[in-house]
């Protein structure tokens, strides 16, 4: 038997790991009091920027409550080095926009959403932001699509939609809302993305206006609620039209008789009571996206 | 015309120091501050809109959100009568109730600042070999232990004139801050996590998922929240307590704290 030979040892995860024992410099005392009086005057420009930039970001409305007998003039001072409320809002916006660019990076058209079972459905909130629409408004409802490829305007009712072959799909998602809150709940109804192969959009068109004109607002005056979706939202496979939520007709607070449901975007992408689609090259305007919220909204 | 008289000076010395910090540590412990301010500030009223923490509404005040019941019991305890009791924490630890719209973007803002802070940091900590210092080792549970007992310790002895000297340090953070130090950039990289979690639950799955569910990764979040809010307090206190070489030496990167020549 021969005695194999010692492997020459290495330091231990724990030796290699370990903390160096501090070692002590000699430096001149007069340097050091010069740099620590730079690092100090530093320090202090550092917090006074702070300080100026965190007065600048906060929101007028929070500024006014925080400081009732000075906001008005800390804006005016704050505005004479640039620091405005308009370039505020550039900011915020361009932080939003790039929020909205790093979601639209991370997209992948082939990730599905995750589908639950029947069983865990959850209650939904109608969460309308007016009033829901009248009955007497949907008598005469139809969906107007424009901007096709065949440069006509389509018009369908729900009985001409079910007579376009286009199969009837149904799928229990979840709609995530701007608030924080989530619901699980089934859709039954048709993909966006069968009825863009019936009537194909114009050619160059990239993006999609949805319209609902028989929305209304708080106090029950007609007020149109209007999102955009690029087509590239429109034609996941998980993108209905829905007609019926939990196996009946949508109610009113729903969204009867045609909503969206866009489970890769934000709950307020998915626009109830859809009475127009416009197909079109340039991003349309977004309800939500005029009130200070992004305009993408993926999720 | 005379000269300027020279103004008479020290001589100058050479005294020992110690490298303590690495400056992007340095410059990035203290973005921290104003970062996790905005965005507690901002969170909060985020979290107003639809508070995970809910129950069903209260027959009296018709709340909902524990964050808004907490504000009803502070008011009725301290007869404070001005305002809507339910919007009391909201109103001084958040921008403020109603402002989901601006506090989202503000919130993005200084979250994207928050998680470049949070590299640089580690780069930092990686570049001055201030890693090793963090790390834990097997010592730890006793040595906090004794920096516990020493802390409880301190008035009574301060009150009753008698002697209780520090437990023995051989290394740059004692037990207690080791552990603090060491869990803290763990919890700002959960709450970035969770945050993530939360705001890409499609794209990012596989994250919620992590968190058992979307109201999991919401839970988590605000928990980390709280653990970075609540770390403030005794962190303050303790530098405070350590001495102005301690605060200095974040700011400077140097001590003249020399291990074996005085100070423990």
């Amino acid at each position: 038997m021969s005695k194999r030979p010692a492997r020459p040892k290495g330091p231990s995860l724990f030796e290699r790991f370990a903390e160096r024992p501090e070692t002590s410099e000699p430096a001149s005392e007069r340097g050091l009091r010069r740099q620590s009086r730079r690092d100090f005057l530093l320090f202090g420009l550092g917090a006074a920027v702070a300080a100026a930039g965190a007065w600048w970001l906060l929101p007028d409305k929070t500024k006014a409550r925080v400081l009732p007998w000075a906001h008005d003039r800390l804006d005016t001072l704050a505005a004479r080095v640039g620091l405005s409320g308009a370039n505020r809002e550039r900011l915020l916006d361009g932080a939003l926009t790039f929020d909205d660019d790093v979601a639209e990076a991370l997209y992948s058209k082939d990730r599905k959403v995750r589908t639950y079972a029947r069983s865990e459905v959850t209650p939904l909130k109608p969460n309308y932001h007016g009033q829901a629409p009248l009955p007497e408004s949907l008598t005469n409802w139809s969906l107007e699509l424009s901007g096709l490829a065949s440069g006509r305007t389509e018009r369908l009712t729900l009985a001409s939609l079910a007579e376009l072959g286009i199969m009837r799909r149904e799928q229990v998602t979840r709609l995530v809302c701007v608030e924080g809150w989530s619901a699980v709940a089934q859709w039954g109804g048709y993909a966006f993305a069968d009825l863009l192969k019936v009537f194909p959009p114009a050619e160059g068109a990239r993006w999609a206006e949805l319209r609902s004109e028989i929305s209304r607002d708080a106090q029950g005056r007609p007020e149109p609620y209007f999102v955009s979706l690029d087509l590239a939202t429109a034609r996941h496979p998980q993108t209905l039209l829905a007609t019926h939520l939990g196996g009946a007709p949508l109610p009113l607070a729903h969204g009867a008789p045609l909503r969206l449901v866009a489970p890769v975007k934000l709950g307020l992408k998915n626009i109830k009571a859809v009475t127009r689609i416009v197909f079109q090259a340039e991003e349309p305007r977004d309800y939500w996206n005029l009130r200070g919220y992004s305009k993408y909204d993926g999720l | 015309m005379t000269a300027a008289k020279p103004r008479p000076q020290t001589p100058d010395r050479t005294i020992p120091i110690v490298r303590k910090h690495h400056a992007l540590v340095r410059l990035t412990h203290w973005a921290n501050v104003p970062l996790l301010f905005g965005l507690i500030a901002t969170g909060l009223a985020i979290y107003w809109a639809a508070p995970v923490f809910k129950h069903a509404p209260d027959p009296v005040t018709g709340s909902r959100d524990y964050v808004a019941d907490l504000g009803i019991a502070i008011t009725r305890l301290t007869h404070d009568d001005g305002g809507d009791p339910a919007k009391w924490v909201y109103d001084r630890f958040s921008l403020g109730t109603g402002q989901l719209a601006g506090a989202l973007r503000l919130h993005w803002l200084l979250a994207y600042f928050f998680m470049v802070n949070g590299v640089l940091y580690v780069v930092g900590l990686v570049a001055g070999g201030g890693w090793r210092a963090l790390l834990p080792r097997p010592s730890d549970l006793p040595d906090a232990l004794a920096m516990i007992r020493y802390y409880l310790g301190v008035i009574p002895h301060a009150i009753t004139r008698k002697p209780w000297p520090h437990p023995p340090v051989r290394s740059k953070y004692n037990a207690l801050q080791r552990g603090a130090y060491f869990t803290m950039p763990l919890i700002g990289a959960l709450v970035v996590l969770s945050g993530w979690a939360m705001h890409k639950p499609v794209q990012f799955g596989w994250l919620e998922r992590l968190f058992v569910s979307y109201d999991g990764a919401r839970i988590v979040h605000f928990g980390c929240m709280l653990v970075l809010g609540s770390f403030v307090v005794p962190h303050v206190v303790l530098v405070i307590a350590d001495g102005f070489d301690t605060f200095r030496s974040m700011i400077t990167g140097w001590s003249l704290r020399v291990r074996g020549a005085g100070h423990e």
